[in-house]
């Protein structure tokens, strides 16, 4: 039984780290000079200062181990707290305002970040020192300093992303679960065994690879032991707390989280809230060893079967239940970090991509859903947090309730639950060779990132591909107009094309040669990865990795599922193409010479070929004439960049999480042959239409999306608008009666932005009044008085669907 | 196929707009085909461009460029340019050739109803098939008067009978009662607009009275699911008086449901864009307050009510 703390103001208890979005694209002077950083948040340097002093005092030793201790030494050493209401403990920065970082990633941006002005709150002058002494051991020693020395030639020009190339290559977003299921039975104890079984046999069997082995194995002993001192020194701290204070339901509170800390991670849980304790231990160790990201697990699957226990031997009521749930929220919310510029405006702010997942099918096609599933989704209608998000895995037997309950969630305007289609999802990953047992366990952690539990694939995203710049590379036979350098494959003279086939295959021919480069930086930095920043502790949770004696990074999960790269503007292209064909072939009104020079000026002085451009078909309007060219576009763009694969030889795929790089990749980009002027945003998502070129309402938007076949391309997203009146009384059932036709048409993904461009409008001029007000970035949720004006425009501007 | 489905198919009517997605027009979710013409000539006519029957110029200056392409297009020379090059058309002059409508890249210019075969219809109607089955939806025939072009409705009811979509057929209830008795065996629910229960109030606000309308109600009502649509104007028709005794008719008649639709003012500005002006002086539409006060009029009696917005 849990002392019951007064849930009033819980939403007060939330520390709004959150940046403003996108810097690139603010459009004045105030807006840049603003901070980016709330007031009060401040930089960590914990994790830094203890990982350097264990790095400088292991040089020399095996990387493997000296990662370990490095863990070790962070969470032995780190500083700790506890809130005067937490019930779930732990952190992965020593105070409630601290913003995790990783300097052994890449330290440069953030320190030029702390430097600059909007930077500059986030550290005293003390800590600007510290941060400098430290980047100076780390200079040629963080892993974007080892890719900076070990890339060479092209490789090296088109990591540094300077020759205008439409890829960027991304760092650092590994997500992937941890085995929880296998956690909770064992606990910590049991993989330290495994790993200690391991070792004996090691030494019988002396395999070729003998010293690698063990010394992997080695550092997961380090690992696991290391994360159960953490867990005790919290029980201690609580403990300490406990005898200090005099109120008894407080002392009570604190005696109960030095029991469970003493307990979790290291033996299986029996509690709900053991079991919700080792999960928070274990995801925070991960961060705490690789910065990485996500949380993903199936929330109701794991943690629902021990709340009915509970209740049912009556050690907690669901009230009880849903205050410990806002308290984690509140706690899941704390975990933002900060990035690098170009990632900020990527990611948009400091989102860390927190998931969960709910619902959907068990192994033996049966429903999931049980109460927690609607406990999680009561938390967030409470909460209403930008994070963690949560992604509804959808089937046919889903039950309408949950629909409504979730639809609920969506009225409130978060943007979540995300719903995620079971009926292609499975079919999809049937596709990449994934056993059927381990595709219905799939969940998702990020905006689309599709994840196995507890398998090796940690969803290496190697980058981003802007696709209607493989399109205008094609146009230009791979010649950047900018400066003439010859960046792309040399595809034929536009001029001497004949048909339309001949503009596809010159993109085509560039989303190959782009996208082999960048699996090329990709599979480099992969490589340097494995050598220089290997991962026990998240390794012992991967199936296999103990097992094979092997860091998650040294092998990989036998299918295209693992690595992904983000795909932006497929429908922009789709739309150029289809322009080309009607205008350029078909009618023959214009010819590409007169669209290319119309193109080059920016439409300026040519604005009735940038009309007969736009007044072409457009996809969204479940037209045959554009979508047919969209699902052509779509499944060959799928297939040429499944030509490259990864290190172990898996192809390497698209994903639909475009998150808000869609706005600031088209900022970035010239004219496009659908009309868009150079600068404007490319759609928000792989499935919607062009912004307001759907005009046949949002029936015809999924009808359209219906003809992209998931399982011959990949997941995908797909953002729909919608005013609140469009969820609410009469109308809910026809809302939730519309995502069952999503579900029969086998669209992958759905997610709903729900807000009228009245509040919008009022919430951009009067920020202070509408600080909480939340809304959906592509694959994301964030606040939108943080988001800079031009995204603002667009999101108002944004084909709103009101019934 | 036998002949008479072939004569059906060719049929052609004047259909004004084709709004997928409909969700104000019946149960579920629905597909509205608007078609064109009306008898009635209400003041405050929310789609002045449905009440002639024949396809009519309709114009969109927010979306005019200036560009001009549309001045030598016109054989009758009803286009022209201001100093301040707005383009403006001389309605007197034009004879809806829509030459314009073709020479304008930037759709300013655009042909407001246009014939139609059953089939195109039941092409794009069909598209949606998945969102009716999975809504209890449909298609609507809605207008301007639907029955003014009863044949083509009778045609078009007939044909999406035999695709098995359920059909809803919104009117005014001014037509014989030949043509309504024609027409209800082929729907699944009819609603009805109600203006005024007065006569002499009707034609005042409508230009015609209400008696065959009434009558027509009575045998609707009495043969087919029924809703009554109440379009509330301000002064007009939506004191608590008027409502009530609505209501006494609506459970007199056993009709399912109710819909009120607030005032809103869409049809000054549509009337301004095809030339002609809209003698309703400006009204605002219903508070909250008051839309309560009238629902709950109606719920008090247990009648189900909407309210579109
Ligand atoms: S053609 Fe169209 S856009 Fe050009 S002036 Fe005429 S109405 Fe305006
Ligand atoms: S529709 Fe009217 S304005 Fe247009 S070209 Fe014909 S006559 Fe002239």
């Amino acid at each position: 039984m849990i002392p019951l703390i007064n849930t009033e103001g819980i939403r007060e208890k939330l520390v709004i780290k959150a940046v403003r979005n996108i810097r690139k694209n603010f459009k004045t002077k105030e807006e840049e000079g603003a901070s980016m950083y709330r007031e009060g948040i401040s930089l960590d340097l914990s994790r830094s200062r203890l990982l350097t002093q264990s790095y400088k005092e292991t040089e020399g030793k095996p990387m493997v181990l000296r990662r370990a201790w490095g863990l070790e030494k962070i969470l032995e050493g780190m500083d700790l707290y506890i809130q005067d209401w937490e019930v779930v403990v732990g952190s992965n920065v020593s105070s409630p305002e601290g913003l995790f970082f990783g300097i052994d990633m890449n330290w440069r941006s953030v320190k030029r970040v702390c430097d600059s002005k909007a930077g500059r709150s986030l550290l005293d002058d003390e800590g600007r020192k510290e941060l400098a002494k430290m980047s100076e051991y780390w200079n040629g020693r963080s892993i974007s300093d080892i890719q900076r020395e070990k890339f060479s030639g092209d490789v090296l020009d088109y990591w540094k992303m300077s020759k205008g190339a439409p890829v960027t290559w991304s760092h650092w977003s590994h997500l992937g679960i941890p085995d929880y299921e296998k956690l909770f039975k064992l606990g910590v104890k049991g993989f330290i065994k495994k790993a200690c079984d391991r070792l004996v046999e090691l030494d019988k069997t002396v395999p070729l690879d003998y010293i690698d082995q063990k010394e992997f194995l080695q550092a997961v002993i380090i690992t696991l032991k290391a994360v159960i001192t953490f867990a005790n020194r919290y029980s201690d701290l609580a403990k300490k707390k406990a005898e200090e204070t005099i109120d008894p339901t407080d002392k009570k509170r604190l005696e109960h989280i030095a029991k469970v800390c003493a307990k979790v991670p290291e033996h299986p849980p029996k509690t709900f809230i053991e079991a919700l304790q080792s999960f928070y231990f274990i995801h925070l160790a991960r961060s705490l060893e690789f910065s990485s990201l996500g949380i993903g697990l199936r929330f109701d699957k794991i943690f629902g079967p021990y709340f009915d226990k509970d209740v049912k031997e009556g050690r907690i009521t669901r009230k009880e239940a849903m205050i410990t749930l806002q308290l984690l929220w509140v706690k899941i919310h704390d975990l933002g970090l900060i990035y690098s510029p170009t990632l900020s405006s990527i990611y948009g702010g400091v989102a860390s991509l927190q998931a969960v997942t709910l619902g959907g099918v068990d192994e033996n096609a049966n429903d999931v859903t049980n109460e927690m599933s609607y406990m999680v989704l009561e938390t967030a209608k409470l909460m209403q947090t930008p994070e963690p998000t949560i992604a509804l895995r959808y089937h046919d037997y889903t039950p309408r309730e949950l629909l409504s309950a979730a639809t609920d969630v969506i009225k409130t305007g978060v943007g979540y639950p995300s719903l995620f289609n079971d009926k292609s999802m499975i079919p999809l990953m049937k596709n990449w060779d994934v056993p059927q047992e381990h595709a219905t366990d799939y969940a998702i952690s990020g905006c689309v990132y599709l994840e196995l539990p507890g398998k090796n694939i940690s969803n290496r995203a190697v980058g981003g591909i802007i696709l209607p710049g493989a399109l205008l590379y094609g146009l230009s036979q791979g010649i950047n107009p900018m400066n003439g350098e010859q960046i792309g494959a040399k595809t034929p003279d536009p001029k001497t094309f004949k048909s339309v086939d001949d503009v596809m295959d010159a993109y085509l021919t560039q989303v190959d040669f782009f996208f082999n480069k960048l699996c090329t930086i990709d599979n480099i930095s992969k490589s340097l990865y494995e050598k220089y920043i290997p991962r026990p502790f998240y390794s012992a949770f991967l199936e296999g990795c103990i097992e094979k004696g092997k860091d998650t990074s040294s092998w990989g999960y036998p299918s295209a599922i693992s690595d992904i790269c983000i795909v932006i503007g497929p429908t922009n292209v789709s739309d150029s193409i289809t322009a080309i064909k009607k205008n350029v072939f078909d009618d023959k009104k214009i010819t590409m010479e007169e669209l290319l020079t119309a193109m080059a000026h920016n439409w300026v002085g040519y604005e009735d070929i940038q009309q007969m451009m736009i007044n072409a078909p457009k996809y969204g309007n479940d037209d045959d004439y554009a979508d047919f060219i969209a699902a052509q576009t779509q499944e060959r763009t799928a297939k040429a960049m499944m030509n490259s694969t990864n290190r172990f030889g898996y192809p390497c795929r698209g994903d639909g999480s475009g998150i808000s790089g869609t706005y600031a990749a088209g900022s970035i980009m010239p004219a496009t042959p659908e009309g868009r002027k150079a600068g404007e945003p490319f759609a928000d998502a792989t499935l919607s239409p062009v912004f307001g070129m759907d005009t046949k309402g949002p029936t015809a938007v999924l009808k359209s999306a219906s003809k992209i076949n998931t399982t011959k391309t990949h997941n995908h997203l797909m953002n729909q608008k919608f005013l609140p009146s469009a969820l609410e009384g009469n109308m809910k059932e026809v809302f939730i009666d519309y995502i069952r036709s999503w579900g029969d048409l086998n669209i992958n993904q759905i997610q709903f932005n729900v807000v009228d461009s009245k509040t919008l409008k009022k919430a951009q001029e009067n920020p202070e009044e509408h600080k909480d007000l939340l809304v959906r970035v592509a694959g994301y949720s964030a606040y939108f008085v943080d988001l800079s004006k031009g995204l603002q425009d667009s999101i108002i501007t944004r084909t709103a669907q009101g019934f | 196929m036998n002949k008479n489905i072939k004569g059906i198919k060719e049929e052609r009517g004047v259909v004004f707009n084709i709004q997928r997605f409909s969700t104000h027009d019946g149960p579920g979710i629905r597909t509205t085909v608007f078609l064109k013409g009306c008898p009635l000539t209400c003041l405050w006519c929310s789609n002045p461009e449905s009440q002639k029957e024949k396809p009519q110029l309709m114009v969109r200056d927010i979306k005019c460029s200036g560009c001009g392409a549309c001045l030598s297009s016109c054989p009758e020379q009803a286009i022209s340019f201001s100093k301040k090059r707005k383009r403006i058309i001389n309605w007197e002059k034009c004879n809806n050739c829509f030459s314009c409508v073709d020479a304008c890249l930037y759709k300013a210019l655009t042909a407001v109803g246009v014939y139609k075969s059953v089939e195109e219809i039941v092409e794009v109607v069909e598209k949606d098939r998945i969102f009716y089955e999975n809504s209890k939806g449909g298609v609507t025939f809605s207008g301007g008067e639907v029955l003014t072009q009863h044949n083509f409705l009778e045609k078009l009811l007939i044909r999406f009978k035999e695709e098995g979509i359920h059909r809803t057929v919104d009117t005014t209830g001014l037509a014989s009662l030949k043509v309504v008795k024609k027409i209800i065996p082929l729907t699944d629910l009819v609603m009805i607009d109600i203006k005024h229960l007065n006569s002499k109030k009707h034609k005042e606000g409508t230009g015609v009275g209400n008696e065959l309308i009434l009558s027509n109600l009575e045998y609707i009502a009495k043969n087919i699911t029924t809703w009554i649509r109440l379009p509330l104007i301000p002064g007009f028709n939506d004191d608590q008086d008027h409502i009530l005794k609505i209501a006494q008719l609506a459970t007199r008649l056993n009709v399912e449901k109710i819909s009120l639709l607030p005032y809103h003012e869409g049809g000054r500005a549509k009337a301004a864009q095809i030339g002609e002006t809209f003698e309703q002086e400006e009204m605002e539409t219903q508070s909250d307050e008051h839309l309560k006060r009238l629902t709950d009029i109606l719920s008090k009696r247990d009648i189900k009510i909407t309210v579109s917005s």
